[in-house]
């Protein structure tokens, strides 16, 4: 019957998905693999033998017939202490078994190996309801009003390929866990206390990743993404990420060319992924990093001006253009992600123009959003982010409604997009 | 013995000589039927019954929770029930099957059929067991309010991390009072636990029959025993945090508090140092009625009595010093990680002891498979399976992919229903005849057997897999693209057949409620002592207080007739020389004492301190006349000829 029930795990690749924790990319996951396949056959060999004694007791021993089960009772037998204590002395050998390979792991895969140290690349992971901030604690940019603070980034964690990377975790709210099955096993982000885990890719790859510990009402929606490059692509990518937000520049008198499309309804958690976008991952979002072909300055220039209007720039930075806001994702790159909502949407013009307008659809509670008010006609209506009342802890929409026109939402698309 | 000493300090032994009438709010009430007597019982086989009814009926609001969460992921990117509600869910799911379906329901077995092992009249404190149901029933209704309410059902799962319990992180809206039900609600069943497993151990200690020495004790009384230390002992804990989080809410202390410096990972170990031994207060008393069926089934006894009893002890000790094996990624250290890992592995060398011993009474026996007999093999098979999984993560390394995936889910559904649930139903077929004189057919009972066993394993054997490929709990949709799709439609569909097979197992159990087979005393050649009264039980369990022999006393009596006829012979005469057999009266004050806790809660949990108070008003004024109520009692002569009424005397 076990065997049987093997043959779709084989077959239908069952085993096989993005987030496989047997599809391993890097030492930390095949150690802890490799610890699994010890737990493995250790107890599918004692599966086999005991269940082969239960079920022969069972088919042997068993009352033929109405006869049998009244005939005079078996002899009454108590135990045998020789047989239990033998049984007991095998098992604490199988868990010996088990526990040598499991306790070198614990320490393996804890911090990075002293021999690797040296090489080690730091990043910090900081959790909030429902992203993921990375800091890169050894980049420095210069800051809006002067000084400097690490470079971020959000949801898509790109690191060098072939060198360890340790990763600080934080929260600045509830409890996250930060999960990419191929590189490693996940470490939970806990509030006032300092994490760390380390991973190490051994290619270039693209990698999925998750929050693993329930935080919240869109903890299913927190998902998040890790590239590793090469060298020299990662060096040239850093390179880029520090510079300043790009400008599209656009002469006064230029108009709107491009025609909007009609997006037609959202339907609640609609997939925002294609396969197109999976059959080459990192083929994908290596083409993401070049600035689109039909870029229309006169609408990117809108989609600008929307952005301060509609008070974007209070939660969001774009690094050399507008805004100081820290609460939301840093937006200075959000065109060369490949994702957008924390890893939910392929970022396609479709799909953000789905997240900016109904961002509470998109993403239950979060704090873009709150709660969707219907809109008179021709109008989308965001009720404004949401603010924390202080005296009592309550999420109240506090901040007056924000009014888009969709002609507004296509320009902040083109906007977003035009920042690779 | 000085009899005359005996006589004279025996409880009402002034039957004959009726105290001065009492005003009637210090007289106790001694309906025998109608809804007066329910509310007011002692006995503790209507409190058993009382607490299996109930279990069983949030045993299916809590599989309706199930399908509900399976609903929603049979495909990728569903939106047949909103994030929030999906997390109401599976936070209720868990909560009510736990707290509400599992520990009731072994609770039902500990109240029903313990004092009958043991040869009791009754447990020891008899209104305090009345207290422990009504307040039970008290903190079910706290948990559940939120069906009817505006807050809603609380949703930070059945775990409550902090700081997602938080004022800052629980409230949708202002005075969403979700969380505080589920604080509050917790606390009362926590109290409720307490109190009856304190019932039970004094019970077990001091209430034995002549005889019952402790190394004869019945498995499944050694098991109560057992689960009760735990529950005094691993409540505390949960209590404590609970008191610490209700503060936080309510009166701005910092315990969890994180923007105060309050530490989250405080509430982890309080909790998991009570949440870890719960598992083994959900399955000690499964183990236990497993150690009853196999024997009985097998027409010998137990293999290794001593050594089920010692590890059954054992694995409630370990059970203290392995918590947080549920912590692994909390990043605790590699030492404590190390130390964790191999004290949970440690804990299954008992664990497999026992399964050892299982398939050692079944060698040599003869087997007669009847549904009881069938479902307790399911259960060695299925814990079995739970029980291998779950070294896979007490492995720490391994556990880092499988913490909070579909793995562990897959892991502790096998040893909560494979385990725990299929005990649980063994034990209703087994004791049936017993409680209701009525047998269950053997077709149905068999066939309901087959689909429950079927469904669960459809259900929850591919979950395995998807969580070894990436997919976390907790999700309330996933993408199509992750290669999930197939195993979540099929655990969907089993999840199904298992809702058939408890509804099929459901209606049969009714049907033989009030149409089955009528059955005579001691159907399935029981080895304990319940088997040796008639069925359904009578009021006062035993005619004679058994004088036990051997370890398996009712089996003895049957291979040793007459030497117990006339020692039986010789109780009796004794009993009637003290006045009979006395019976304690009913009392209305456990169930008022009880409404006192859920009315001041409700009140709490709305912030409204002054009908809290009032609350603990009825509580104090039920308590104060708990205590001050007449004593009650009276006597039964069932042993004497042609007189089974009772002297009254109130």
């Amino acid at each position: 019957m076990l065997l049987v029930a093997l043959i779709p795990v084989v077959c239908g690749g069952w085993l096989s998905g993005p987030q496989s924790t047997f599809d391993t990319k890097g030492p930390v996951a095949e150690t802890q693999l490799d610890v699994f396949y010890v737990t493995l056959w250790v107890t599918v060999a004692i599966f086999a033998v005991v269940g082969s004694v239960l079920a022969y007791a069972t088919i042997k021993f068993k009352a033929r017939n109405e006869a049998d089960e009244h005939a005079e009772p078996p002899p009454q037998g108590h135990g045998n202490p020789l047989i239990e204590l033998s049984l007991i002395v095998v098992s604490i050998l199988a868990l010996v078994i088990i526990a040598v390979p499991t306790l070198k792991a614990i320490w393996y895969t804890y911090e990075v190996p002293e021999e690797l140290m040296e090489d080690t690349y730091e990043v910090t992971a900081i959790g909030h309801q429902w992203w993921f901030k990375f800091q890169y604690e050894d980049e420095m940019v210069p800051q809006p009003f002067g000084g400097e603070a690490p470079l971020v980034t959000a949801n898509e964690l790109v690191i060098p390929a072939g060198r360890p990377v340790k990763v600080n975790l934080r929260t600045v709210d509830v409890i996250h866990s930060f999960w990419v099955p191929k590189l490693a096993g996940k470490v939970d982000m806990m509030p006032n206390r300092g994490n760390h885990l380390w991973m190490l890719a051994d290619e270039p790859g693209y990698f999925w990743g998750q929050c693993a510990e329930y935080c919240g009402e869109s903890h299913a929606v927190m998902r998040f993404r890790v590239i590793a490059l090469a060298k020299d692509e990662f060096n040239a990518w850093l390179e880029n990420q520090k510079s300043p937000a790009r400008t599209v520049a656009a002469s006064a008198d230029a108009q709107i060319t491009t025609a909007f499309a009609d997006y037609g309804a959202f339907a609640v958690n609609q997939p925002g992924w294609t396969p197109e976008f999976d059959a080459d991952p990192l083929g994908s979002w290596n083409a993401l990093q070049a600035p689109n072909a039909d870029e229309d300055p006169a609408l990117i220039a809108a989609g600008r001006q929307a952005f301060i209007e509609n008070r974007c720039a209070g939660c969001h930075t774009v690094r050399g253009h507008d805004g100081i806001g820290n609460i939301g994702p840093d937006l200075t790159r959000i065109g060369s992600r490949s994702t957008i909502a924390a890893g939910l949407l392929e970022n396609t013009p479709k799909n953000l123009y789905r997240w900016i307008t109904e961002p509470d659809r998109v993403k239950p509670g979060n704090f873009m959003a709150h709660t969707r008010i219907v809109a008179p006609p021709g109008m989308i209506t965001m009720p404004g982010y949401t603010m924390r009342d202080p005296a009592t802890g309550d999420r109240n929409p506090t901040d007056g409604d924000i009014e888009i026109t969709p002609e507004e939402g296509h320009a902040l698309v083109a906007y977003l997009h035009s920042l690779k | 013995m000085d009899q005359s000493l005996t006589k004279n300090e025996f409880i009402g032994h002034e039957e004959h000589a009726p105290a001065a009438k009492r005003s009637w709010l210090f007289s106790r009430p001694d309906h025998k039927t109608g809804i007066v007597s329910w509310l007011t019982t002692v006995d503790h086989k209507r409190i058993g019954f009382l607490y299996g009814i109930s279990a069983l009926f949030f045993f299916l609001v809590g599989g309706a929770e199930a399908l509900m969460i399976r609903l929603q992921l049979a495909v990728p990117n569903n939106d047949f029930i909103s994030a929030q509600t999906y997390n109401e869910m599976f936070t209720m799911h868990a909560t009510t099957m736990i707290f509400l379906a599992v520990m009731p329901l072994s609770a039902a077995f500990f109240n029903y059929i313990m004092p009958l092992q043991i040869g009791a009249r009754d447990v020891a404190f008899p209104r305090l067991n009345g207290f422990a149901y009504w307040l039970f029933l008290a903190g079910a209704i706290v948990l559940n309010i939120g069906f009817f309410v505006k807050s809603g059902l609380p949703d930070m799962g059945w775990f409550g991390y902090a700081p997602l319990t938080s004022t800052a992180f629980s409230s949708e809206f202002a005075g969403d009072m979700s969380t505080d039900m589920w604080v509050m609600g917790l606390q009362i069943l926590g109290v409720s636990s307490v109190i009856g497993s304190l019932n039970f151990i004094v019970t077990i200690i001091n209430m034995r029959a002549p005889g019952l020495t402790m190394m004869r004790l019945p498995v499944f009384t050694w098991m109560t025993l057992f689960t009760a230390f735990l529950i005094i002992l691993s409540f505390p804990a949960i209590t404590i945090a609970l008191v610490e989080v209700m503060m936080d809410r309510n009166f701005g202390t910092l315990f969890f508090e994180v923007s105060g410096g309050g530490l989250p990972i405080l509430w982890q170990h309080l909790f998991w140092v009570f949440g870890h031994p719960e598992v083994y207060i959900l399955i000690l008393p499964a183990m236990g009625i497993i150690s009853e069926i196999l024997p009985c089934f097998s027409r010998k006894p137990l293999f290794g009595y001593p050594i089920v009893v010692f590890s059954g002890a054992v694995i409630g000790l370990l059970g203290f010093g392995v918590w947080s094996h549920h912590m692994f990624t909390t990043g605790m250290g590699t030492v404590a990680t190390a130390a964790f890992t191999v004290a949970t592995m440690a804990i299954a060398v008992p664990t497999g002891v026992k399964i050892f011993n299982w398939i050692g009474t079944l060698w040599n026996g003869h087997l007669s498979m009847r549904t009881p007999m069938m479902f307790a093999l399911g259960f060695v098979w299925m814990f079995m399976m739970g029980g291998f999984s779950g070294i896979m993560h007490a492995a720490a390394p391994a556990d880092a992919q499988q913490q909070d995936s579909y793995f562990v889910v897959a892991h502790f559904h096998y040893v909560l229903i494979g385990g725990s649930i299929f005990a649980l139903l063994a034990g209703i077929h087994y004791w049936f005849p017993l409680m209701f004189g009525r047998k269950v057919s053997e077709f149905w009972g068999k066939l309901s057997f087959w689909v429950i066993f079927a469904g669960f394993n459809i259900t929850f054997f591919p979950l395995h897999f998807v969580g070894l490929n990436g997919m976390p709990r907790r999700n309330f949709t996933y993408d199509g693209n992750m290669g999930w799709n197939s195993i979540n439609m099929i655990a969907t569909i089993g999840a199904f057949i298992l809702g058939i097979g408890i509804a099929v197992y459901f209606v049969v159990m009714i049907y033989t409620y009030f149409k089955g087979e009528k059955t005579k005393r001691d159907p399935w050649d029981g080895r304990t002592l319940e088997w040796s009264i008639p069925n359904p039980p009578p009021h006062h369990n035993f005619d004679v207080t058994p004088n036990v022999h051997a370890r398996d006393a009712y089996w003895y009596e049957k291979h040793h007739k007459a030497e117990i006829e006339a020692e039986k012979a010789k109780l009796a005469a004794e009993d009637e020389a003290h006045g009979g057999i006395h019976m304690p009266s009913n009392s209305w004050f456990p169930v008022i004492t009880a409404s006192g806790m859920l009315i001041g809660s409700i009140f709490f949990c709305n912030h409204n301190f002054l009908g809290a108070i009032g609350g603990l008003v009825i509580v104090f004024f039920g308590a104060w006349m708990w205590s001050v109520e007449g004593p009650g009692g009276y006597h039964l002569h069932p042993t004497k000829e042609g007189s089974d009424d009772a002297d009254a005397q109130h």
